[in-house]
């Protein structure tokens, strides 16, 4: 909301404050002002001069040599304006000036003549003729010839002003108006509020036509209209198309410029319709499905069924509170004018102004909330401006319909009841007098601390003493509040789930691993399942789609992390960082059927990127994460089309994957423009994190010494490892500690197709101190098991 | 007999202090005090002794043989020292090179969180998360804004279709909590929001933590005193909070919550953008209709909420200038949160 000083000024007795007092004063009540506007802001160091030589040019035809008196310096200027004459008083911008469009003036030759400084016309200053006479013309913009020279222009044309931009919140819509906010200052800032007195004489009806109205909308409350006759359009007077300026609005013509200055004073919309165009009486009612109107911007509109028209015994002549129809706005040759004054439910306003796309200052009012005495204070005062206007004679008429004033909200409460949410003691008469200022009528009873308060019809945000707290503390100051610490309340135990502890100690495992967390946005691309290879009837492309996203690239809530991490790496990686370990902790979102909430599980992802890193490096990670959760897992080869097939393993937990991890398929590398070596991994968090958490029970240690053999095999190449460690395990039973892999040799010595896999055994008993002939037992179990189970020979 | 004596521990002496490395030492030994050593050889010659003599003799020969073996002791120890210090002084290393991995961090956002919510759970709040996706009901009509309300042009929200979306606040959380749960309640909801807001200073997604006390008898008092405690634990112990009117419509009062800026101390600087104060939260008196409406009676109970971004707390903390680089995940940036 725009809020010039000098119209606040004709509401609330500020006197000279400043700009900045009554913004603090806004501040201290509730109302910011995000910005403090001067209103010549793009005009400096233009001053009135008279010039007092004018001669021509020697080198040319057209321009002139004045010697121009700034009332404090006599300059030589050179003018090209036709109008140019010796006695002219006009604006002169001085050397350093600034002209509108960003133009500095600075002194120059003009064909061999020094010039120190440029004469002006209306449009170099950005006016026209609504804001001063004689903007327009050719050449430069004549003033009167008794201004005093050396005054700045800014001050002539109205632009030495402060404007402040009010934000005003959505509870006060009776604030979207200069009266509204002039009533707050005068309250904050303890000085009269003085409301417009609306004076006009009307003319004696005669008979002639004037519509009858009918509602038959309850999106209707109240429809009032006036007819005003001999109506003359012509340019408003300065001072309003000044005001209009000032709040960003271009003076049209004196019946627009008053519904439009109204609008902003008092916060009504109104609407003048040419009585030509209305044929019989006027019907408030609900379109027809499919009824067309043509608006005043000139395009066609199809409404629906519970959209709000005005209209005639023919036609929709406006969408109600948005746009009249495009033969109801006014004309030059308007003579008789019927001025629509009217509260539309604003939800109504809103809901058609979206469907249709079409807004206005009307609509965008109506659907912040019009109250119901604001229909009468602003047709009221349209009615005094056309008067004052002469823009043109009241008819003593009226067309009013809709439901009768309704009564004023009455609440019974007390001081005490009102201090009770603030916390601090109140004096009852400090009460009464912040609420009196606020137009909110107190009563207190004889004998009892009751306080009964009367809420004007505007203030239809205040419904409980709750309410009358607010505006008792905002005035009185939250300054004065004095803390306490929850001094009456309980103790509670309160802390995190178990849940989230776990998270948090697991990113803390990983961190301790080298991985730095990153945080990613929920949504991605759509292209994401193509970029990962997944097949067309893959489950992770089920998504939960956004019907307003910002674009492409975040318009699905991701199924998996995998497509973030990846997009990180491709970040870092073509920022030249190439190498690094990440993880991500976050939320999925797996679609659960339409209308219902999708499931949200937790997933980790990791990714790795650099020289160093190899399959080993990342399954460190995974491993540690299923170590970390006491998960007994097995792994697979993987089958994820996103991964290296031969470097890239399925985590299997009861029978069910719960992820999988590898090198990145170099398909999928290049999908995301990855030309180095990276690794990705994902894991259901939600399955390791139903897995039992309850304290690790004790087993014992032994205090026996421990006894170490190494042993090589040679076997097939496609035997594993693990295959090996596992009969190894199986055929030494309990007193085998730890079998350890210590090389895998393949080349001379080794026949084509086999390999040589040398283990540590470490043995130790709970029971005893192992002799050798125990030891030499267990080894040649091993060795047993190892020809029988995997065609082991020993090296 | 005697003088042979002498010249024998004479000259082992002299090899003594000729020797250069405890191997030449060994070898000096062995020649002298070896089992067929010279001085062992000398005592074969106590034979031809008269009987006498041959106690004497003896006393002489261990006595030299007892103080050249304490010289050998000696010089043992010497060389070893010395065959030491030169070891060490041969395995000196350049220590200025870094070898191994390093650990990494959590995210500048997740470091805030925890800290945010370990300091309210020391103050007995409970911890909650709520669905990401939530329905219109939890995020708007339960906290009193209605359908088409104008409260709602105040957040961009993103939808979902039917009565979906992502929700905008984690007020939402609020209604959840106090549905399960009765006074007395302290609860906090630290999430990720949503909002249809994609600029320099906006991201769409970001993090909030939402507050929840209610009891008998809870005032703006009781909020001012939590929150002045939460601005001096977070920015500074003389950090001033200042509440200013405002409006959200799930409470009433409802203010907004600026504290002193930490740079500048109130005098005013590029980062409070000259005013001298930073806003971080809004608060306010849980709205009437909000505790009826999650079953609570208003005339017993109020309480009072509050809700700020932990993405503009942790920027505020770190100077970090732009929200967009908390989710960038550029290695370099991650890097410096130690």
């Amino acid at each position: 909301m725009k809020l010039p000083i000098s119209w606040l000024k004709e509401y609330a007795a500020i006197g000279n404050a400043t700009p900045e007092e009554v913004a603090e004063a806004l501040l201290s009540v509730g109302f910011e002002v995000e910005e403090m506007i001067y209103a010549g802001e793009e005009i400096e160091n233009v001053v009135v001069a008279k010039v007092i030589d004018c001669k021509p040019h020697p080198d040319s035809d057209h321009l002139h040599v004045c010697m121009v008196d700034t009332g404090k310096e006599i300059l030589q200027v050179v003018c090209g304006a036709p109008n140019v004459k010796t006695g002219d008083v006009v604006p002169c911008a001085l050397s350093g000036a600034k002209l509108p469009g960003g133009i500095e003036i600075r002194p120059g030759e003009l064909r061999g003549v020094t010039s120190y400084g440029m004469l002006c016309s209306g449009k170099e200053l950005g006016v026209d003729d609504t804001i001063i006479e004689g903007a327009e013309v050719d050449g430069l913009l004549q003033l009167p010839k008794d201004t005093t020279l050396g005054t700045d222009i800014r001050k002539i044309l109205g632009l030495d002003e402060y404007i402040l931009d009010v934000s005003v919140t959505a509870n006060r819509p009776d604030c979207q108006s200069i009266i509204g906010l002039a009533r707050e200052v005068a309250a904050a800032m303890d000085v009269r509020f003085t409301p417009p007195v609306n004076k006009y004489k009307t003319v004696e009806y005669d008979g002639e036509y004037m519509p009858g109205v009918e509602i038959r909308s309850e999106l209707c409350s109240r429809y009032t209209g006036r007819l005003i006759r001999d109506v003359r359009i012509e340019r408003s007077p300065e001072w309003m198309a000044r005001r209009l300026r000032l709040v960003g609005i271009r003076s049209i013509n004196n019946i627009v410029d008053i519904t439009n200055y109204v609008l902003i004073e008092t916060g009504q919309p109104l609407h003048s319709f040419d009585i030509r165009f209305i044929s019989k009486g006027i019907v408030v009612r609900t379109a027809e499905k499919g009824e067309k109107i043509t608006a005043l911007d000139g395009k066609e509109y199809t409404l629906g069924d519970d959209m709000l028209v005005i209209a005639d015994s023919k036609k929709p002549i406006a969408i109600a509170g948005i746009m009249g129809g495009e033969y109801s706005g006014i004309m030059s040759d308007t003579e008789t004018v019927f001025l629509e004054a009217a509260r539309f439910d604003r939800r109504s306003v809103r809901v058609t102004s979206r469907r249709l796309g079409l807004r206005s200052d009307s609509s965008a009012r109506y659907e912040k909330g019009v109250d119901y005495t604001s229909v009468d204070e602003g047709r009221e005062r349209a009615l005094a401006l056309i008067y004052k206007l002469k823009a043109g004679r009241i008819v003593d008429v009226r067309s009013d319909a809709g439901i009768d004033r309704p009564e004023e909200r009455v609440i019974r409460t007390s001081a005490k009841q009102i201090c009770s949410v603030i916390g601090i003691d109140i004096p009852a008469k400090t009460i009464e007098k912040i609420l009196r200022s606020l137009g909110i009528a107190t009563e207190t009873k004889a004998r009892s601390d009751a306080l009964v308060c009367t809420v004007p019809l505007r203030r239809e945000d205040i419904e409980d003493f709750a309410d009358l707290s607010e505006e008792v503390i905002r005035y009185y100051g939250y300054d004065n509040l004095e803390p306490t610490f929850l001094k009456s309340a309980a103790c509670t135990a309160g802390g995190e789930s178990e849940r989230d502890k776990a998270i948090l100690s697991l990113k803390n495992v990983l961190c301790g691993m080298g991985l730095y967390e990153m945080t990613n946005y929920s949504f991605i691309s759509g292209k994401a399942a193509d970029m990962l290879i997944l097949p067309p009837d893959d489950e992770r492309r089920n998504t939960v789609r956004l019907l307003n996203p910002l674009g492409e690239d975040t318009s699905e809530l991701r199924t998996r992390l995998t497509h973030s991490a990846l997009t990180v790496a491709a970040l870092n990686l073509s920022r030249g960082n190439d190498a690094f370990r990440l993880f991500e902790i976050g939320k999925v979102f797996i679609p659960a059927g339409d209308g219902v909430q999708p499931h949200e599980r937790m997933r980790l992802s990791m990714v790795y990127a650099g020289d160093k890193e190899n399959f080993y490096t990342l399954k460190n990670a995974v491993t540690e994460t299923l170590r970390f959760f006491g998960a007994e897992t097995e792994l697979n080869r993987s089958g994820q089309p996103y991964l290296h097939p031969g470097m890239s393993a399925d985590v299997i937990l009861g029978g069910k994957p719960v992820g999988s991890f590898g090198r990145l398929h170099p398909t999928a590398a290049e999908n995301y423009g990855i030309a180095a070596n990276v690794f990705v991994a994902e894991l259901d968090l939600e399955a390791l994190l139903a897995l039992d958490r309850s304290p690790v029970r004790y087993s014992p240690i032994s205090k026996f010494p421990c006894v170490c053999r190494d042993l090589a095999v040679v076997v097939k190449d496609e035997c594993s490892v693990g295959e090996l460690t596992d009969t190894i395990k199986r055929a030494c039973g309990k007193d085998l500690e730890s079998v350890a892999l210590f090389d895998v040799y393949k080349g001379e010595q080794i026949e084509s197709g086999y390999k040589s896999v040398a283990f540590s055994l470490r043995f130790r008993s709970l029971e005893k101190t192992l002799a050798d002939a125990d030891i030499q037992k267990l080894t040649d179990a091993a060795v047993c098991a190892l020809k029988n189970e995997r065609e082991a020979r020993l090296r | 007999m005697e003088e042979q004596i002498e010249r024998l521990a004479r000259e082992c002496r002299e090899e003594i202090s000729a020797a250069g490395s405890e191997n030449a030492l060994y070898a000096v030994r062995v020649k002298f005090l070896g089992k067929s050593g010279l001085i062992s050889e000398l005592m074969k010659g106590m034979r031809n002794l008269a009987p006498e003599q041959r106690p004497v003799m003896g006393k002489i020969v261990n006595e030299t043989r007892a103080s050249l073996e304490a010289e050998f002791a000696a010089k043992g120890k010497q060389l070893h020292e010395k065959e030491l210090a030169e070891k060490l002084a041969s395995e000196k290393i350049d220590i200025t090179i870094n070898e191994g991995s390093r650990t990494g961090r959590l995210h500048p956002l997740s470091a805030v969180r925890q800290r945010l919510v370990d300091f309210f759970v020391s103050m007995g709040f409970d911890v909650m998360d709520g669905p990401e996706v939530e329905t219109d009901y939890y995020n708007f009509e339960a906290l009193n804004v209605p359908k088409d309300h104008p409260a709602r042009d105040m957040q961009d929200t993103f939808f979902l279709g039917g009565n979906l979306l992502l929700r905008s606040q984690t007020s939402a959380s609020q209604v959840r909590y106090m549905e399960e749960h009765k006074p007395p309640l302290k609860m906090i909801s630290p999430g990720r929001v949503f909002r249809n807001d994609d600029d320099a200073t906006h991201s769409p997604v970001f993090h909030q933590l939402e507050g929840l006390v209610v009891d008998r008898g809870i005032t703006m008092c009781d909020l001012k005193g939590i929150l002045d405690e939460f601005a001096k634990h977070f920015f500074g112990k003389d950090t001033k909070v200042r509440f200013r009117p405002s409006y959200f419509p799930f409470t009433e009062p409802s203010v907004e919550v600026d504290v002193s800026c930490a740079m500048c101390h109130g005098k005013g600087c590029k980062i409070c953008k000259g005013t001298g104060w930073i806003e971080i939260l809004g608060a306010g008196i849980v709205n009437r209709k909000v505790l009826r409406t999650c079953g609570i009676d208003p005339d017993e109970y109020t309480g009072f909420a509050f809700g700020f971004g932990i993405d503009r707390i942790a920027n505020i903390i770190h100077g970090i200038p732009h929200i967009k680089l908390l989710y960038e995940n550029d290695i370099r940036f991650l890097e410096q949160f130690r």
